[in-house]
């Protein structure tokens, strides 16, 4: 009975020291690939730094303001962050990618999904940076625009027009993503929708007055009180 | 030559028949039915009464006018001068058209008039604006004789102006220039200048040329290209500025034309601005600077306002452009109650000004956005400038002017400093 | 060859204007005469004209040329006899040669027997023969014509002791034809002429016959009146003769001398002439278009003369200031050329001697509308001396070789009236027919073959003329026509090559042929005709519609 109480752990043993030398070659490949992987991404890192820091990306991301989102949340400059970013995806990416070379099914699936999810992140990431700018950019020519028109409220009108840019690119990075998709667009249309409903109300209805002001302003050149002591700067 | 593709066949074909001349007086349209006629009989009486005997033509470059004015530049005979003037006419005189674009941009009517001087190899060019409708026949002569018979290069206008008018030139072209470039060129941007064949194809061929639908400014360019290069340059003094009107929508656009050519003109010629210390005048022919008293009515509150509300909205933008006590100061300044203790003074704009060259030098945003800002900024010193003058006699408003340029010049050193700064 | 019977034979002719005394000397006294002019009518004959013009060869002090007539019914000593001078009509007539003389009717010489009788005395039976005042206020404001001698129109006779009238010099009293006698007289003057064979008149100084109070003494309706009876009487008894105005007006103002046909058959165009030179200085046709634009229409049977140069200054009466100044700027810088409102030069000198310009000039005046009428010597191309004085330095002797006294005369050199060119350039050595005859490229030959393309067609003097207007204002084009015959003449006005596009829309479906070198161009089709045209060079192109 003890001969085969020995035999059997011996060779449950053996097994396991087969399964285990088995796996562990894997094992190897994958940290191995996991410190390759560091390297590698630590080096895209530095290099990544260094270009953005070469093309300025610092400004580029000030003027889209988000500068200014990582500030207030307290999270360390753009190319700082991208630079992690870059790094954390590429280590990751190489550390699944061992993973899958353990040959855990299920796992490789999943793997197999997240790199094909890898290109539209980026894509999502790349459209919200630049939504950003052009959000920056026009909200800060319609501030411009209205201060040397001498409309009112032109921070209001700046914000206006920097949310609806915003909530636009939103619901493209989200449809990009995938998530909820068919929400965020149809949320859109109603937020868009509601906005120009409500402005169009209160400025019909409420600024009936400011609004016939403001038109006549633009539209009608005969209106001579106002131009006429202005000097030529010319 | 790349730069003759833009010149259309039936241009090229009229360029031809005309040959050689010694005289081309270009003349940039659109839309300007209701004066181009009587301009373009002064031009031909100044032709006829300064050079009788030289060979002449007029450039009409067309921005698309959909009122019939190119017909109206190419029908008027040299020969319809003769009852009215006594003059007479030894030879023909072209007037030719072409149309540039569907809609104006006074950078290509420009470039056509350069690439058709060249092409008939003038010896002295003379651009006219059709806005001035009190031209007269002299102004010609004054604008080309120093470079036909003395050898200029570049001749720039001097007028008669209303103490209280052309305030982006006082307060800021003028002075400015003056202080960078180291010549007193009182206008050098302008709508009417003459310049000789030389210069107008040294530019033609140097130049950057875009495709002109923002305004770029071209005039002003042209005047600092010949400042750089060394030529001749004198300014000759024509008569009264005619009032044109303008609205305060307008304000934004002079500012491409004139602040936004020169601050982008600043980069590349650093080597030339950075080394010139003070101002040398410039030869002058005719009156000096006259100024008119005549009262005119001005609506200062409303440039009070548009200041203090530009600096207040304007905030997020100031704090990338404008440095941090500049920005206080100019912020003190809006907060001013009473119209008569508002005091935007002369040396607290020239800080303003530099330190916008200097952040549309590095781009802090987009350059478009920068020149905008400034505008109300500008309004805050066309107050202060119409309070200062508002009873100053010709003399004190002179003075005045001066003193702000010697401030521009004092405070060069400063541009130097942030320019050399922030890189 | 005898002479064609058309009478309207002035219209095809090419005239050739000489001064008896400047053309050959034959009997060695330095003085040209009419034996040396008939043995020379070969040469003429070979050049292709058709008519000689004369200039006056009347007895007479010589003061003005001969312009200063003495004797009406004779021939200078000088130039031969009345019988010499009908012996060289009837060798002209033979080479089928017209001749025209000159005739002044305005004025006779104060040497004129007439004058003498008329200032003898208040009471003499010529006395009204001239214009005789007391004072010298009459006629007021009426132009002084020799600016640089005279001062009045006015002298003051010594004899009888009162004023004559005078549009020319002093010594030329002016008739008075307000008086019949000498209207009739003149007539008869004429008539003597005529029946010797002479073909035409040139009439010379015609605007200035009477004078009014009140008015500029020129151009009046009552001077206009003397000659249609000339006219009248002309063709009554002397049918196929012609008369030739001498009238430097402009030509509204001279279209009254040609009347409905009945007065003058001829004139010359003297407001174009400097307007050629001035277009071919400017490079601009402007001037030569302008002033034939402004030129009225004339009856049919009459006729402009057209001419480059003559024995006159090159008159700049008939232009404005700005255009006077810049021809004598560009023409005449030396104040020595400049005579009476004129330049004084012979057509090579003010062209430079530019053969191309020669002939570019010489092109014009004969395709544009009239009879072209060539100054003896420009068809070798002579030149000028300035320095004998008033107009003489364009009446030098004619250079016909290279040897003694240019082959003019035998005589010494110095008993010639004038001397002879000598610069090395213009000099007799240098230009003179027997030279030219000898050279086939010479500016002589080809004078004959311009004149007998010229001559190859009625169109050049009978026909109509419409210019074109293309935009390269260097070129001078128009097109002749007569019947169905059209010529097309460019003319490039400038120093450089030039491209022009014509409109001929109007002759499509015509082959240009080049009428000197008969070789075709392209068919005129729908879209503008492109020519280049060399410096200052010319075509002529036949339009033939096969």
């Amino acid at each position: 009975m003890r001969e085969m109480i020995i035999s059997e752990l011996s060779q449950a043993l053996q097994e396991l020291v087969r399964g285990f030398a088995h796996f562990l070659p894997r094992l190897i490949v994958m940290l191995i690939l996991a410190f390759v992987g560091w390297v590698i991404a630590y080096v895209a890192k530095v290099v990544l730094r260094s270009v953005l820091r070469l093309i300025k990306f610092d400004r580029l991301s000030e003027n889209a303001g988000a500068s200014q989102l990582l500030t207030k949340a307290a999270l360390p400059s753009a190319t700082e962050m991208l630079g992690r970013f870059v790094f954390w995806v590429v280590w990751l990416g190489f550390i699944l990618l061992g993973v899958s070379v353990l040959g855990i099914l299920g796992l490789q699936q999943q793997i197999a999904r997240f790199f094909l999810f890898l290109p539209r992140l980026f894509v999502a990431m790349f459209i919200m940076f630049f939504g950003l700018l052009a959000a920056s950019f026009f909200s800060r020519a319609a501030l411009l625009a209205a201060v040397n028109a001498n409309v009112p409220s032109p921070r209001v009108l700046s914000l206006a027009v920097r949310s609806i840019i915003i909530v636009f690119v939103l619901s493209i990075v989200f449809e990009e993503l995938g998530l909820a998709e068919q929400t965020m667009l149809v949320a859109f249309g109603i937020v868009f929708g509601a906005l120009m409903f409500g402005l169009a109300i209160a400025f019909g209805v409420g600024g009936r007055g400011l609004a016939q002001r403001f038109l006549e302003k633009r539209f009608v050149r005969g209106k001579k009180e106002e131009n006429e002591d202005e000097l030529s700067p010319l | 030559m790349a730069e003759e593709s833009y010149l259309s066949d039936d241009f090229l074909r009229q360029l031809i028949n005309v040959g050689e001349v010694d005289i081309l007086v270009g003349l940039p349209t659109h839309n300007n039915a209701k004066t181009i006629g009587s301009i373009v009989q002064t031009i031909q009486s100044g032709i006829l009464r300064g050079f009788p005997r030289e060979r002449a033509v007029i450039i009409n470059a067309d921005g698309g006018s959909r009122d019939g004015t190119p017909e109206l530049v190419t029908g008027g005979s040299i020969d319809d001068v003769r009852p009215a003037s006594n003059l007479y006419a030894l030879r023909t005189l072209h007037a030719i058209s072409t149309k540039y674009a569907s809609s104006p941009a006074s950078e290509v009517a420009f470039r056509t008039i350069l690439a058709a001087a060249e092409l008939l190899r003038a010896k002295a060019c003379v651009v006219m604006s059709p806005e001035s409708a009190n031209i007269e026949p002299e102004w010609l002569s004054k604008l080309l004789r120093p470079i036909y018979r003395d050898g200029f290069d570049l001749v720039t206008p001097t007028y008669r102006r209303h103490k209280l008018e052309g305030l982006l030139i006082t307060n800021l072209l003028y002075p400015m220039t003056r202080a960078l470039y180291g010549l007193r060129i009182r206008e050098a941007y302008s709508l009417e200048f003459g310049f000789s064949g030389r210069l107008g194809s040294q530019f033609l061929e140097q130049n950057v040329w875009t495709d002109g639908t923002e305004g770029s400014g071209v005039e002003l360019r042209f005047t600092l290209a010949a400042i750089t290069a060394r030529y001749r340059i004198c300014q000759s003094f024509l008569g009264e500025k005619d009032h044109i009107e303008r609205r305060a929508a307008d304000l934004v656009p002079a500012l491409r034309q004139t602040v936004g050519a020169l601050f982008s003109a600043l980069d590349p010629d650093f080597p030339v601005w950075s080394a010139v210390e003070g101002s040398q005048p410039v030869a002058g022919t005719g009156a000096n600077q006259e100024v008119l008293l005549t009262p005119v009515r001005v609506n200062r509150k409303r440039l009070r306002e548009m200041f203090s509300t530009g600096v207040a909205e304007l905030e997020s933008v100031f704090q990338s452009i404008l440095s941090p006590s500049t920005l206080t100061e100019l912020q003190r300044i809006a907060r001013t109650g009473k119209e008569e203790e508002f005091d935007y003074p002369a040396e607290l704009w020239v800080r303003t000004v530099y330190e916008f060259a200097a952040s549309y030098q590095k781009s802090v945003i987009s350059r478009d956005h920068i020149i905008q800002a400034l505008a109300p900024l500008f309004r805050g010193r066309m107050f202060t400038f119409l309070m200062e003058n508002r009873d100053a006699s010709a003399n004190d408003v002179e003075n005045n002017i001066e003193g702000l340029c010697l401030e521009f010049e004092r405070l060069k050193p400063y541009l130097l400093q942030l320019w050399k700064s922030r890189e | 060859m005898p002479l064609n019977r058309d009478v309207l034979w002035y219209k095809d002719a090419i005239i050739y204007q000489v001064h008896v005394r400047t053309f050959h000397d034959s009997n060695g006294d330095g003085i040209g005469e009419f034996q040396g002019l008939e043995e020379k009518l070969d040469y003429l004959q070979e050049l292709g004209i058709s008519a000689i013009w004369l200039m006056p060869f009347f007895p007479s002090p010589l003061r003005d040329d001969g312009y200063d007539i003495a004797d009406h019914y004779s021939v200078h000593s000088s130039y031969g006899t009345l019988e010499d001078f009908r012996k060289f009509l009837g060798s002209a007539h033979d080479r089928g040669i017209r001749v025209i003389i000159e005739m002044v009717l305005n004025h006779t010489s104060d040497q004129h027997p007439w004058f003498q009788e008329s200032r003898s005395s208040q009471d003499n039976p010529r006395r009204d023969w001239y214009v005789w005042s007391d004072t010298d206020t009459r006629y007021k404001g009426t132009r002084i014509i020799f600016l640089d001698t005279e001062t009045s129109n006015w002298a003051w006779d010594p004899i009888s002791k009162s004023f004559y009238w005078h549009r020319f010099f002093s010594h030329q009293p002016d008739l008075n034809y307000d008086n019949p006698a000498v209207r009739e007289q003149m007539w008869n003057v004429m008539k003597f002429w005529l029946e010797m064979g002479v073909d035409a008149f040139r009439l010379d100084a015609v605007p200035y016959l009477v004078e009014r109070e009140g008015t500029n003494c020129e151009n009046l309706p009552e001077t206009h009146d003397v000659l249609k009876e000339l006219r009248r009487k002309l063709d009554a008894q002397f049918p196929g003769r012609m008369l030739l105005a001498e009238a430097n007006q402009w030509p509204a103002d001279l279209r009254p001398y040609f009347g409905d046909g009945d007065e003058f058959h001829m004139a010359f165009h003297f407001p174009l002439m400097p307007r050629m030179f001035m277009g071919l200085k400017l490079e601009d046709r402007k001037p030569i278009t302008e002033i034939l634009q402004q030129t009225p229409e004339i009856p049919s049977s009459c006729q402009w003369s057209l001419f480059l140069r003559n024995h006159d200054e090159l008159t700049l009466e008939m232009v404005t200031d700005v255009e006077r100044d810049y021809m004598y700027d560009t023409y005449a810088e030396s104040k020595t050329m400049r005579l009476n409102l004129g330049i004084r030069r012979r057509l090579a000198p003010l062209l430079d001697n530019d053969r191309r310009r020669i002939e570019l000039m010489n092109g014009m005046l004969m395709s544009l509308p009239g009879t072209p009428i060539v100054y003896y010597g420009d068809e070798i191309g002579m030149g000028d001396n300035i320095n004998l004085g008033d107009r003489n330095g364009v009446r030098t002797p004619m250079q016909w070789n290279g040897g003694w006294n240019g082959g003019f005369s035998s005589a010494d050199p110095e008993r010639l009236y004038a001397p002879l060119i000598q610069d090395p350039v213009y000099g007799y050595p240098a230009v003179n027919v027997l030279s030219q005859t000898g050279s086939e490229h010479s500016l002589l030959h080809w004078m004959q073959r311009m004149i007998t393309v010229r001559r190859s067609t009625a169109v050049f003097g009978r026909g109509s003329i419409e210019f074109l207007y293309p935009a390269n204002h260097r070129i001078l084009t128009y097109v002749r026509r007569l019947g169905n015959e059209a010529v097309l003449v460019v003319n490039n006005l400038s120093s450089t090559a030039q491209a022009v596009e014509l409109d001929l829309r109007r002759y499509k479906g015509n082959i240009l042929i080049e009428m000197f070198g008969k070789n075709m161009f392209p068919r005129v089709g729908d879209t503008p005709y492109l020519l280049t045209v060399g410096p200052y060079q010319f075509y002529w192109f036949r339009l033939r519609r096969i």
